[in-house]
């Protein structure tokens, strides 16, 4: 059959090797199977195989005879006998499919071992007086060739290169001749021999060793071997050849088929090809004459795929093999080379502060208020200030004041800076000790050691970046008016800063809220909006406190992290969601969106590491970010960490998110086709209004009845755009209204304001249903072309924030997959109560996905904090776009 | 604030100085303690040369190398800076020599060139930069034409010239350039006693560049008096602060480890004392110090190619004269009737040194309020678009401060000079937006252009008294090529620091410089492995997609049955099934095998 090439041959077909491997005859598995037994035995140490088996010129007598029939089998090493492996069963393959399986198995076990292996031994015995010992089925590799050699020389003696002829026997020995050069500890004469011996062997001298083939037809019908042995050749089928119907094959005779010398390649079947083929072609008929499964079914089918390859990818990455052991990338940094001397006196001096900051909280209390008054008071700022001045560095305040759903918050800043001694106020690095941590807890140590440490770096005369101690009052408000300021970027309401330095390279935020001594270093590194600080800063940050400090290190509150596949889980996971809701988690959260990379320290556990060793931490910190040359730049900024020394990077886990995206993107192009060239649905939908389903079946009907001519360009159909777009665009700007709403009413109105825009995302859905199909009353078209938009919008997005916010694309995706699959229940076809049933099933379960509802079970984040309230706002309007595509489908 | 100090009547001596027109040599060494234990040493070495034996390349004390550059480069007037640090002038208060000695963070030149046009004008600028780029070890070879600028109003010349003579001023900032030792030697061996003898064996690298400040300057001038003859002036000043704390530590152990618990300075009187917890006492009493504790050795005597050695005093200790100082034998103390000003004579061949025990004292050395302080930085954020500001503050309660804001922006930072704005804060702390004309009084401006030249800016302003006004312009980053980024491109641009000069005052004929700190402007910068993963990609991508596109164009997807009636239709298919018919028919088969 002459099969027309429709598809280019693939390079490489795995499903070809596989039939390959599963046709190979008899005589050959057996072979390679005695390779491998040989192999596997000379795996144990007890008996060398090797040693038994070869051909050692000077072992060779009338009892050891046996060597010259085994050396084929024996190999020195796995990548010997695999590569000779590989060489070998092309060549013994097609051997014993000419031939067939008795005469190969005569052949090969006799002369055409012990000939090479008898004229080596004479050669190299007699004439060289040498004793290399040789292994390995080379020697049939190479006499295999050699016979091959002189048929290709009898149909095609020539090789052409320019003007010189090269007879095409010679090829064996330049293939000796390279793989001498190429591989070491090959022997030469020995693969000279075997290639002398396949001459021989084609040229037809050595016919007397082939048993006549009256006995063999004899051995081979007495003993039923054809129907005994599976993968046997036969005689018969040799004088045939089982190639025959090759394209290539010339009739009768030597087959001269020239093929590559090496034995690599690998021969083409034709049945396999074949009826791929014809699957394939009956594939491409049935999708012709079936559009629907391609506009219908197919796509719903690969958008599941797609979610659900996105959900398995992302449960694949805490493996060993898709995550990363975290390094260094920025060798500045140098981490741990330098020795911490923050200890000794400076405790007493720690001391002495902590004292003096106690006594103006107790100060405090005398003047009438019970307890302590833990407030950053105006006498805890001057206090502050004047230990920093006393120190002789330049102090500065900053007010502030941010009003955010009603609640004020409202401080002072102190800052100082310690001057480069011999800088010139180009770059600089923040140390931050917030006097609430962000649990608003009494961050009393973390400040104390932060103004020690301001003392204690005064001396120092190796910075070559300023260094800026800041004390805001609070974790969230404070640090983002002092670094909103530091750009000149500041509100109304909050002070320009009248004391300034460079760039900032790197930011640090100590938080030590109790007495007792600690256990270990929980490292923040989560930014707003799901930035995150440059993964060395981090991997500093570990290496300096567990490398050089012996502390231990968490992060994402992850006490007992065993490294186990479910910690790791629940790592990512915990990040993810961090990331995904992008509301500050420290005070470092604050630095990130003018890219300052930042993190923080917070202290956790009762253990034995006291204020000095995270003092020295801090101080090794700070050195490290001092030897840097440029900004942190070399490191990933897109990471997912599932413990302290494992990453993922973005590389690896985006095409989770983008999958999630990408099957709205694909829903959204069905759909757009569907509305345009496909004319059953169209038809019968405008004749009868049928169901789709039907439209289906009638295409297919009518397909029986007329070749596939039927789906032809013809049938386009105009797309009326407007009312779509139209009311997509309404909808998401609409989204507009609950994202002022929400960042704009006081706080106390919260629950309120949510329960009411859930039952507004209840009530609209279904006016806005009511409206559409009685008062628009538009045609089918135009409800797959809502949705069209909608989805296309929708992946545009998510795959747009995924490279931004991989977490936040993640979680909306997830959220949104129903929106794939939800089609309009047509009034037609089910019956009335099952339709109401239907569809308020439907408006409930979308409404659980709705995002006041989600936010309501996720957690309510109402009220906290001003970053919170206008980081949920930022991607409120986000949120809201997407929940308008379940208005839009009810 | 009428004390004038030490330094500026020492200036003023030194220029009166410059008078006299025959060969000679002086050195002088003026040490002054400032607040927060830093320690002022104005080194200072002026030398000269009469015009005559200048021309006839006949040096004694003038530097031949320096001097056959000038002549070569047609220069007539030459100044030449090394700064590096900043000057804290809230707490150290005036600049020494009134600014007019130092120059921006890393090398600042600029230089009166006799020549008959821009161009060669320029062209002998090129020479002189090269020239003394081998001569001082610094890159001054990179100060091309987009770091040549030719100021209008901000610079003066200092010297006597003809007035047929057609001078060009050009200017020109390396603000990136690290001053260190390799700056220093070819500085020290242009004196006449090249650091062996004299107060310039005091300069040490080691120490010299551990200041907290440090300003090294060549300035060269001629100078002609009414009656006599011409001569060019070399002045070498070397300007250091030093943190006495830091020099004091032995150079074997510099590490500021945590001092012993029982040496520690405690406050006695806090109810929590004890001993393991102390709140530090910062000593209120003045250091104590020597001459070989700060600068690592004494003096080798005086430079005996000093003129009058016996009679000159060249170092001077302002101190008040109620502190104690020890000095070595043989120098003779004088007490000048300022009240802090004490100086010693030097002896040929002996060492000097000069130790000044720790002392309580009540009387302090004034310091003048600075005229105006002055703070740029960048404002803003992100790869595009940032700001400039600019706070120039008046302390002043009475008089309004006249002075020229002079800046040279790289090509790649282009500002626009529309959004220019400036705004007003009086003592009582509001904030007022004023339209900038009305403190610009003149303006200078020449933009730039890309790859060739940076943008000038001269403003003339006034600011009134008691107030702090704010200028602000926005600018645009410019996207580099590929190959125009420096190794270190993630550090940023340094843009080079601004140059203050205001009119003179106090009736003085000399004006006060002022220099803002420089800066840094982080440019949209690629990542430097881009080129490589685009490549990649990119022919991934098109060997893909053209591989893929080009098979879908030329091919055409047929079954089995649509080829065949294909075949059968065209002519030569029709023909060949006839030949094969024919052949068939011949060879007597009866079918092709399947």
């Amino acid at each position: 059959m002459a099969t027309p090439a429709a598809l280019p041959p693939l390079p490489f077909n795995p499903s070809r090797v596989r039939s390959y491997v599963l046709r190979l005859p008899l005589f050959t598995r057996l072979v390679l199977l005695a390779i491998l037994v040989f192999w596997l035995l000379e795996l144990q140490t007890m008996w060398s195989v090797v040693q038994w088996g070869s051909v050692i010129p000077d072992e060779v007598g009338f009892g050891t005879m046996y060597r010259l029939n085994t050396y084929p089998f024996i190999h020195l090493g796995f990548f010997h006998a695999f590569l000779n492996v590989l060489a070998l069963t092309p060549l013994l393959e097609r051997f014993e499919a000419e031939h067939g399986t008795l005469t190969a198995v005569a052949l090969f076990i006799g002369p055409l071992s012990t000939l090479p292996a008898g004229l080596y031994i004479l050669v190299e015995k007699f004439l060289l007086h040498r004793n290399t010992a040789v292994v390995g089925s080379s020697v049939w590799v190479f006499l295999l060739l050699g016979s091959e050699a002189i048929r290709t020389f009898k149909s095609n003696p020539y090789f052409s290169l320019g003007t010189t002829k090269i007879p095409t026997w010679t090829s064996p020995l330049f293939a000796c001749a390279l793989v001498s050069i190429l591989v070491p500890n090959t022997s030469f004469l020995g693969h000279l021999c075997a290639i002398l011996v396949g001459y021989l062997l084609g040229l037809g001298f050595l016919k007397i060793f082939v048993p006549p083939e009256k006995v063999l037809r004899w051995i081979e019908g007495k003993l039923n071997l054809l129907g005994r042995l599976p993968h046997y050749v036969s005689v018969d089928q040799k004088t045939y050849g089982r190639y025959g119907v090759l394209p290539t094959t010339t009739t009768g005779g030597e087959r001269g088929t020239p093929m590559s010398f090496l034995g690599s390649s690998q021969r083409l079947g034709p049945s396999p090809n074949a009826s791929h083929l014809m699957a394939l072609k009956s594939v491409i008929r049935k999708l012709r004459s079936n559009p629907h499964f391609l506009f219908v079914h197919l796509p719903h089918i690969l958008s599941f795929i797609c979610i659900v390859a996105g959900v398995v990818w992302l449960l694949l990455l805490p493996l060993n093999d898709y995550s990363r052991q975290t390094y260094i990338s920025e060798n500045a940094l140098l981490p741990g080379q330098v020795h911490a001397y923050f200890s000794g006196s400076e405790q007493h001096i720690f001391r002495g502060y902590k004292k003096e900051l106690e006594g103006v909280l107790t100060a405090q209390t005398e003047d009438g208020q019970e307890g302590w008054n833990d407030d950053f008071t105006p006498a805890v700022s001057d206090k502050i200030q004047s230990i920093l001045k006393a120190t002789g560095l330049k102090v500065a305040t900053q007010n502030y004041k941010y009003t955010s759903s009603g609640i004020t918050h409202q401080g002072q800043n102190v800052y100082s800076i310690i001057q480069a001694p011999r800088g010139d106020a180009t770059e600089a690095i923040v140390l931050v000790a917030a006097w609430k941590t962000v649990d608003d807890e009494l961050n009393l140590n973390g400040v104390t050691l932060a103004l020690t440490l301001a003392r204690y770096f005064k001396r120092w005369s190796l910075w070559s970046k300023d260094i800026i101690f800041l004390f805001p009052p609070d974790s969230k408000a404070g640090t983002q008016a002092w670094i909103d300021a530091y750009h000149d970027m500041q509100p109304a309401f909050v002070q320009p800063l009248p004391l300034k330095s460079g760039a900032l390279q790197g930011g640090l935020v100590i938080e030590y809220p109790f007495d007792h001594r600690f256990e270990s270093l929980h490292i923040l590194y989560d930014g707003v909006n799901g930035q995150l600080p440059n993964l060395d800063l981090f991997n500093t940050a570990v290496s300096i406190t567990g490398g050089q400090m012996g502390i231990g290190t968490n992060l994402q509150e992850m006490w007992d992290h065993d490294d186990s596949y479910e910690m790791r889980l629940e790592t990512i996971m915990r990040g993810m969601v961090k990331q995904g809701f992008g509301y500050a988690t420290g005070p470092h959260s604050s630095f990130m969106p003018y890219h300052i990379d930042a993190i923080t320290l917070q202290t956790k556990g009762d253990g034995w590491q006291d204020e000095m060793a995270l003092g020295r931490t801090v101080e090794s910190l700070c050195r490290s970010l001092n030897n840097l040359l440029e900004h942190l730049h070399q490191s990933f900024f897109f990471y997912l960490l599932m413990q302290t020394n494992r990453f993922v990077s973005i590389g690896t886990y985006l095409p989770s998110a983008m999958l999630i995206a990408g099957n709205f993107t694909i829903m959204a192009i069905a759909l757009w086709l569907r509305t345009g060239y496909y004319p059953g649905a169209q038809q019968s939908a405008q004749a009868a209004k049928v169901t789709k389903e039907q439209a289906a079946t009638a295409t297919e009907k009518l397909d029986d009845k007329q070749p596939p001519a039927q789906p032809d360009a013809s049938n386009i159909i105009e797309r009326q755009l407007a009312l779509p777009l139209t009311l997509v665009v309404g909808l998401h700007l609409l989204g507009l209204i609950p994202l002022y709403i929400f960042n704009n009413i006081s706080h106390q109105y919260y629950p309120t304001a949510t329960y009411t825009s859930i039952l507004a995302n209840f009530i609209l859905p279904l006016l806005l249903a009511a409206v559409l199909s009685h008062g628009l009353n538009p045609n089918p078209q135009q409800y797959l072309l809502i949705k069209s938009f909608s989805l296309l919008i929708l992946g545009l997005f998510l795959s747009t924030l995924a490279t931004l916010n991989f977490s936040l694309s993640f979680m909306i995706g997830l959220l949104c997959a129903p929106l794939s699959f939800v089609n309009r229940i047509n009034p037609h076809t089910t019956s009335r109560p099952l339709r109401y049933i239907l569809s308020t099933l439907g408006v409930i379960f979308l409404s659980v996905l709705s995002p006041p509802v989600v936010l309501l079970v996720a957690c309510s984040y109402f009220g906290v904090d001003l970053e919170t309230v206008l980081t949920q706002a930022a991607f409120g309007w986000d949120v809201w776009g997407v929940w308008t595509q379940v208005v839009v489908w009810f | 604030m009428t004390v004038l100090s030490l330094l500026t009547l020492l200036f003023v001596v030194a220029l009166s100085s410059f008078t006299s027109a025959t060969s000679d040599y002086r050195e002088s060494l003026d040490l002054q303690p400032l607040p927060q234990s830093a320690l002022l040493a104005s080194f200072n070495f002026r030398s000269n040369e009469s015009q005559a034996s200048f021309d006839e390349r006949h040096f004694r004390y003038f530097p031949r190398a320096l001097g056959q550059i000038l002549q070569h480069a047609n220069t007539k007037e030459l100044h030449l800076r090394f700064t590096t640090g900043r000057w804290d002038a809230e707490s150290w208060g005036p600049r020494p020599w009134n600014g007019t000695k130092e120059g921006g963070t890393g090398v600042e030149l600029w230089a009166w060139i006799d020549a008959a046009d821009d161009e060669a004008a320029f062209a002998k600028w090129i020479t002189l930069t090269q020239s003394l780029s081998g001569l001082f070890c610094a890159s001054l070879n990179f100060i091309d034409s987009t770091r040549t600028t030719r100021p209008v109003a901000s610079f003066e010349l200092m010297g006597d010239h003809p007035a047929s003579s057609n001078l060009h001023l050009l200017h020109g900032t390396l603000p990136g350039e690290v001053v260190c030792t390799e700056n220093l030697t070819p500085f020290l061996k242009l004196l006449p006693c090249k650091g062996k003898a004299g107060v310039s064996s005091l300069l040490d690298g080691h120490k010299l560049f551990d200041a907290s400040w440090q300003s090294m300057s060549v300035d060269i001038a001629p100078v002609c008096p009414r009656s006599g003859e011409c001569s060019v002036h070399i002045d070498q000043t070397v300007d250091i602060v030093l943190d006495i704390d830091r020099s004091k530590r032995p150079r074997d152990n510099p590490i500021p480890r945590p001092v012993p618990s029982d040496q520690l300075a405690c406050d006695t009187s806090k109810p929590y004392h004890s001993d393991d917890t102390c709140y530090p006492l910062e000593s209120t009493s003045a250091k104590g110090w020597s001459l070989t504790e700060i600068f690592g050795r004494s003096v080798s005597g005086a430079c005996p190619l000093t003129e009058n050695v016996d009679q000159e005093e060249p170092v001077c200790l302002r101190v008040p004269h109620e502190r104690e100082v020890v000095v070595a034998s043989g120098a003779v103390e004088t007490k000048k009737p300022d009240g802090f000003t004490r100086c010693f004579t030097l002896q040929p061949s002996t060492p000097f040194d000069l130790t000044i025990p720790e002392q309580e004292v009540t009387t302090h050395v004034p310091l003048d309020e600075p005229v105006l302080s002055a703070e740029r930085t960048i404002v803003g954020h992100g790869q595009e678009r940032g700001g400039m500001r600019i706070i120039f503050d008046n302390p002043s309660d009475t008089n309004s401060v006249d002075f020229i804001y002079f800046e040279t922006l790289p090509w790649f930072l282009r500002p626009y000079v529309h959004t220019l704005q400036a705004s007003i804060t009086g003592r009582d702390g509001l904030h007022r937006q004023v339209p900038a004309s009305q403190f610009i009084r003149e303006s200078f401006y020449r933009p730039a252009i890309d790859r060739e030249r940076g943008t000038q800016l001269e403003l003339a302003l006034t600011i009134p008294p008691a107030s702090t006004v704010t200028l602000t312009y926005d600018f645009e980053k410019a996207i580099l090529r590929y190959t125009e980024y420096p190794p270190d491109a993630n550090r940023g641009f340094n843009v080079a620091p601004a140059v203050i000069k205001l009119d003179a005052a106090n009736g003085s004929n000399h004006p006060i410089y002022i220099r803002t700190t420089s800066l840094l402007l982080p440019l949209p910068t690629p990542d430097f492995s881009m080129p490589y993963n685009v490549i990649i990609l990119t022919s991934t991508v098109i060997a893909l997609a053209f591989g893929s596109i080009f098979n879908l164009l030329v091919r055409r997807f047929v079954t089995v049955e649509e080829a065949a009636t294909l075949t059968a239709q065209t002519f030569k298919g029709r023909l060949s099934g006839k030949l094969v018919a024919l052949r068939d028919r011949i060879k007597g088969k009866r079918a092709k095998t399947e």
